[in-house]
């Protein structure tokens, strides 16, 4: 049987989240087109037309097009060693985590749970793809969003790979890297602060929906990883799309125009964070390359890029919902940027 | 998406992922220390794609009714893309088209402590270092010195009698890569953009010193000798800056 619209979506709600987002378009690919439509067998035909064009037509040699396809695909190729790490946690946190054992573990007072949860952050190494599938399973576990939040924002900036590649790239500036730990753990925990005294449920209620294992622990965890895996990872491709086309649409050679002038570089540089979407492994050697500018706008690059990039944005809509992303970047890039403005100010 | 739909996109990720690890070929897009990170990734995903499969078939033969419903969001299918690109553009990762959008690296610091050079002979650098130790190294250490570098041509209208040797500085995925480049001046016959090239050069020091010199430093040395990788792309195209 088919799913045939709305009311199915609830006899096998356990099986993913039904977003409003995409239990549409599921639901009408399902009903539409028959059942082998898109199942398995329509991978073979781009494939097929992919491998058929790949010397027949010009349009593939343009320089232009390889560039993007490089950009494109080796954003993909680097996310996939933490996209699967990330899902491997957030599928043994939905096999394994019972909402009791985080609520034993937990603190409920998010005076507690907010900073506790911004230094668990330290402990996933790798960027940012990784702990948004994770970030979503907590909540869905019962850990409260101010605290899975808190960890979101934290995990890809603190951690010691991305600290260890900002010494790297910023030979003899120690203080950088202390800034950089320091303005990323405020904005988490002031982010975290922030959506704990909202205390608006109904934002990630779609996350919190009962949920009943079917099967053993482990056949859980295989369902959990594989479903999260193809979800995140479809933003992904989404988000890694939109940042090879504004890399090629924004050249980094053309900031020079506005580095004398301290306000539009902080400007100029938040804006390149989201804009680029590079990891956060790698971003401090790009803003390392650019040393006409101010510590402290680059500062903000470091900052800014690892919470709240185009491919996270994607990332976040689809894992929470459209509804969060809306509210959530503005506030994530607000607090990010003033976060470290002022740690910049007294440290550097 | 099915169940069987999701595991075969898992399998064709793990397939086409192990084939880039087999030719060597993801050097083109990440760097080299991503390879066991992402060899593990492969052998998950080739064994999460394949349990899925096998428990899509058991499925549909046990209970049929329910074997196609869906149980994960569509935008699965976006999985696709990357190797859709990857087989029909085949793109071979960061060249001349690159170089001239992004702005050359320009050693505004000393990066490493310089170590004598041995004393005679041909030296082979990065070309990182060749930069790094041009601008910073106050006993010249360069001077007079047959280096051997490795890089790709990207042909500039302001050097007639040469190009600019290019090899990209890459700390994680191709779309961080930073252009290194090397003046490089009389090196016969005019080649291609994006021939890989090994060139034995000898820096050309500047009038001025670079610090002290107005616009854009340019690093320049003379070409001795040169020879065009046999083999194309080479499958460790970039240098880290580590």
């Amino acid at each position: 049987m088919l799913p045939t619209g709305e009311g199915s979506a609830s006899d096998h709600a356990h099986d993913y989240h039904s977003h409003d987002d995409h239990d549409h378009s599921d639901h009408e690919h399902a009903h539409g087109t028959g059942r082998f439509a898109l199942g398995p067998w329509s991978l073979l035909l781009p494939i097929f037309v992919a491998l058929l064009l790949r010397n027949r037509i010009g349009w593939f040699d343009g320089e232009t097009v390889r560039l993007w396809s490089t950009l494109f695909v080796s954003v993909c190729v680097q996310a996939v060693p933490f996209l699967v790490l990330g899902v491997v946690i957030s599928g043994l946190i939905a096999a394994f985590v019972s909402p009791d054992m985080v609520e034993r573990f937990v603190p409920k007072r998010p005076l507690f749970a907010v900073p506790s949860a911004g230094l668990a952050g330290m402990a996933l190494p790798g960027c940012e793809c990784g702990s948004v599938p994770i970030a979503g399973r907590l909540v869905s576990a019962g850990t409260p969003p101010a605290a899975a939040l808190t960890f979101l924002l934290a995990a890809p900036a603190i951690n010691p790979v991305v600290l260890i590649s900002t010494a790297v790239a910023f030979p003899g500036e120690g203080r950088l890297v202390l800034a950089r730990f320091l303005a990323s753990l405020v904005a988490a925990m002031a982010v975290g602060s922030w959506w704990a005294r909202r205390n608006d449920e109904s934002l990630l209620a779609q996350l919190r929906h009962e949920h009943e294992r079917e099967g053993s622990r482990w056949s859980e965890f295989v369902d959990v990883a594989a479903r999260d895996l193809v979800h995140a990872g479809g933003y992904l491709v989404l988000g890694a799309m939109a940042a090879a086309t504004l890399q090629l649409i924004v050249p980094r050679s053309a900031l020079d125009l506005v580095a004398d002038n301290e306000l539009l570089s902080v400007l100029m540089f938040a804006a390149l964070a989201i804009l680029l979407s590079i990891c956060s492994e790698a971003d401090a050697f790009v803003a390392a390359g650019l040393p006409q500018f101010s510590l402290t706008s680059r500062l903000v690059f470091l900052v800014v890029g690892p919470v709240i990039d185009l491919k996270l944005v994607a990332m976040h809509a689809g894992v929470f919902g459209r509804r969060f992303a809306a509210i959530f970047a503005p506030v994530t890039l607000l607090v990010a940027v003033a976060s470290a403005v002022v740690i910049g100010q007294v440290l550097l | 998406m099915n169940r069987l739909g999701r595991g075969a996109i898992m399998m064709c990720l793990g397939v086409v992922l192990g084939r880039l690890l087999w030719t060597g070929g993801f050097g083109w897009f990440v760097q080299q220390r991503m390879r066991w990170p992402l060899i593990l990734a492969t052998i998950m995903l080739l064994f999460l794609g394949g349990l899925e499969c096998f428990r899509a078939i058991n499925e549909e033969r046990d209970a049929p009714e329910t074997a196609t419903r869906a149980v994960a969001p569509s935008i699965g299918w976006m999985l696709i893309l990357p190797l859709v690109v990857l087989l029909s553009v085949a793109p071979t990762g960061l060249g001349a088209a690159a170089a001239d959008r992004v702005d050359a690296y320009v050693p505004t610091q000393q990066n490493n402590p310089f170590e004598p050079l041995p004393e005679t002979g041909l030296v082979e650098m990065r070309v990182f270092d060749f930069l790094d130790r041009a601008v910073w190294d106050e006993d010249r250490s360069l001077e007079d010195r047959v280096v051997r570098l490795e890089g790709l041509v990207v042909n500039d209208p302001a050097i007639p009698d040469g190009f600019r040797l290019t090899r990209f500085s890459v700390s994680c995925c191709a779309a961080d890569g930073i252009p290194l480049q090397v003046a490089l001046r009389n090196t016969g016959a005019p080649l291609e953009n994006d021939t890989w090239v090994t060139a034995d050069v000898v820096w050309i020091p500047p009038s001025v010193p670079y610090i002290e010199s107005e616009g854009e430093w340019i690093i320049e040395a003379e070409a001795r000798s040169l020879e065009i990788a046999p083999a194309g792309v080479p499958n460790d195209p970039y240098e880290s800056p580590y």
